[in-house]
């Protein structure tokens, strides 16, 4: 036991000199997905020091932390979340933050709106970014968050969130003409998880997910028959890939839709739980969404 | 350095202890993968504590997986009993019987719900230090230190008052049971111990670097030492060294945590398996090699003795009489030489009085069939190791 507590103890001071500098001039904010990285962007723009923890085409159910993660957490003094049990086991570390300001997103949702579990009345739909009502909420939810935190700067943030809001009102504009080019009754979206739910109650689409909503599940072998005897019947053209999920649970639904003479292509890669690459015009929130309803309409007319 | 990376260090450090001490116990009995199964057959309890408690998050979840922790091993040592099938399948029968229960649960009530092992264990140790323990509106520490705190200082009362009883249970059942004390309730309790140590660290680091910090550390210290005690704080020290080198590698890597320690547990394995004194690979094949010049030197001593002729007995023939490469001959030679078991005159080999010795004493050994008195002889009689 001494040796091993001389041992830590050297290993300390070895590497406990080597200390990243933080940033402590401006607020430490740091948030989880993508999408709410893009959000958090576009109102605080250079007045936070942001960081995100899931990179583009990571799965937030499945996203497993690395050890700069730890730091950035433990600087944060303000962490943005989905809620909702989409970061999985991360939530519930949020939610017992005492020490912190952790904000769940979901919070500026009136959750009687939301979709919820058939089985169990406490958990619901967390894909909730693909309705841009709700996301128009959340952007008055961060600009009031961040009023808060930094006071000075309430001027700069509400003319940014006021912006943004303009910016979400046009994509709802330009997206319902383009879907008005499709036909209702081939308003149907089949995806690989149940992530899609939102964007069609919002935008009158049929949405069939393989998988369940956590993509940790595995699709069954009953699934896809049951899928693909749907997809023959409704004459669906095209199904659809997700950026965070693998492509090979599409593939067997197209295989097996195939098996029964009958034709369906794969219409694309939706961008379902993380945006395209930073950079990119699929890296921003609106990008992404009409990216998605362009591929979408394109394969499906 | 923060106080977050302090405290995950110091959680993975006394992860690593508290599974060195049942890991060690487990490796000697050919159990190791009990850990592992554990870490599955867990799921039925946490499903069954959800459909009572309606909550991911109740401490009630985490009991009834230790109890179906224990309800493993009992099964287990239940099907070994019968002597019909060995350890290992004994734990591969139990534990995926189990786990599959849990998972058709799952698929009959509670498909929309994300409920696994992972949803209800924490199993990531980057967000240990954020978990906190409040007691009174006061903050001790994250909530996992206490955790295994808890149940490292249990395992090591136990260990100490159970220390002779555990190891003669293990090297020697019968004799445990002669003395008096019955190996099977021994068993039970390093079971359960190993059952509530894999369900608590489980939550604290996750199950992959459970199971590699019960084996791994257990294993490179069995081929350092035959001595138990050693065995324990070797696999203590390692357990801990690799704790937080793999931290600093995760930490200049930026990756996983687990991943980085159990990539050092590993690479140390491996090192050891290496180059251990004893039972490491390079020594295995240097007393291979030497054994090997050994025997060729006592070919050629016997052939010597056997003839007088001088013709038998010169250096340029030897590669034709006893059918040698020149190497190995000229290897032969200079051995025998070094230990002054001949002597060369006028390129003519013969033996000196104590090759002489040796080789009738070797003679005698082989006729007796007690070939093993050779290796204590060359203790004797050898100056130089082939």
């Amino acid at each position: 036991m001494k040796r091993t507590f001389l041992l830590f103890t050297i290993t300390l001071t070895v590497f406990g000199c080597k200390n990243p500098k933080k940033d402590n001039s401006k607020l430490n904010v740091v948030t989880t997905t993508t999408m709410i990285t893009d959000l958090v962007k576009n109102i605080g723009g250079d007045h936070i020091n942001l960081q995100g923890l899931m990179g583009s085409g990571v799965d937030p159910h499945l996203y497993k932390a690395s050890e700069g993660d730890v730091s950035k957490l433990a600087n944060a003094d303000i962490i943005f979340y989905n809620g909702l049990h989409l970061e999985g086991k991360l939530v519930e570390v949020f939610e017992k933050m005492k020490n912190k300001k952790t904000i769940a997103i979901a919070d500026a949702l009136d959750k009687s709106t939301l979709i919820g579990s058939e089985y169990f009345a406490s958990n619901f739909d967390p894909h909730i970014w693909f309705n841009i009502e709700y996301w128009k909420q959340a952007t008055q939810f961060v600009v009031k968050t961040l009023t808060d935190a930094i006071p000075e700067q309430k001027e700069t943030f509400k003319t940014n969130g006021n912006n943004y809001i303009k910016q979400l009102d046009a994509l709802k504009n330009k997206l319902e003409t383009v879907i008005e080019t499709l036909p209702r009754e081939k308003r149907i979206l089949v995806t690989a998880h149940d992530a899609f739910n939102y964007f069609g109650k919002a935008f009158n689409f049929e949405v069939v997910g393989l998988q369940g909503l956590s993509t940790a599940t595995e699709a069954g072998v009953q699934d896809v028959q049951n899928l693909s005897a749907f997809i023959i019947e409704h004459q669906v053209k095209a199904i659809f890939v997700e950026s965070s999920v693998p492509k090979r649970t599409i593939e067997a639904l197209q295989a097996s839709v195939k098996s029964k003479d009958h034709d369906v292509t794969i219409g694309g890669t939706l961008y379902s739980d993380a945006l395209g690459d930073a950079g990119t015009i699929e890296g921003t929130y609106i990008g992404m969404f009409e990216y998605n309803v362009n591929t979408i309409v394109n394969a499906l007319k | 350095m923060s106080s977050a990376q302090i405290e995950i260090q110091v959680i993975a450090s006394l992860v690593a202890i508290a599974c060195a001490i049942p890991g060690t116990f487990l490796v000697l009995r050919k159990m190791a993968m009990i850990s592992d199964a554990i870490s599955h057959s867990i799921l039925p309890g946490i499903v069954i504590g959800f459909f009572i408690t309606q909550d991911l998050n109740s401490p009630l979840l985490i009991l009834l997986a230790a109890i179906t922790g224990i309800i493993t091993v009992v099964l287990v040592e239940y099907i070994q009993k019968t002597g019909l099938v060995k350890e290992d399948t004994a734990i591969g029968l139990v534990f995926p019987a189990l786990f599959s229960i849990g998972v058709i649960l799952i698929a009959k009530n509670a498909n929309d719900v994300h409920l696994d092992v992972d949803a209800v264990l924490l199993g990531e140790l980057a967000f240990a230090p954020f978990d906190r323990l409040i007691i009174y509106g006061v903050d001790v520490g994250p909530k996992s230190l206490w955790i295994i705190g808890c149940i490292l200082l249990t395992t090591l009362g136990l260990l100490s008052a159970f220390f002779k009883e555990l190891k003669v249970s293990t090297f020697d059942a019968g004799l445990a049971a002669s003395l008096g004390f019955s190996p099977g309730v021994i068993h039970y309790g390093l079971m359960s111990v190993s059952s509530v140590t894999t369900v608590g660290a489980f939550d604290a680091v996750g199950a992959i670097l459970v199971v590699a910090l019960m084996i791994a550390p257990a294993a490179t210290a069995y081929l350092l030492t035959t001595n138990l005690k050693r065995m324990l704080v070797y696999a203590m020290c390692f357990g801990v060294f690799s704790a937080i080198m793999g931290y600093w590698l995760a930490h200049i890597l930026d990756a996983s945590i687990a991943g980085s320690i159990t990539t050092i547990l590993g690479l140390i394995f491996f090192v050891v398996y290496l180059f251990a004194p004893s039972k490491g690979i390079i020594a295995v094949l240097f007393r291979e090699k030497q054994q090997r010049t050994e025997v060729f030197l006592l070919t050629f001593l016997l052939h010597l003795k056997n003839h007088n002729e001088e013709g038998e007995r010169h250096v340029n023939h030897l590669n034709e009489h006893i059918n040698w490469q020149k190497v190995r001959s000229k290897t032969v030679l200079d051995l025998a030489l070094k230990n002054n078991m001949i002597t060369i005159n006028n390129k003519i080999v013969s033996l000196t009085e104590k090759g002489n010795d040796f080789t009738a004493q070797a003679i005698d050994y082989i006729i007796t069939n007690e070939d093993t008195q050779i290796e204590h002889m060359k203790d004797d009689f050898f100056l130089f190791r082939g």
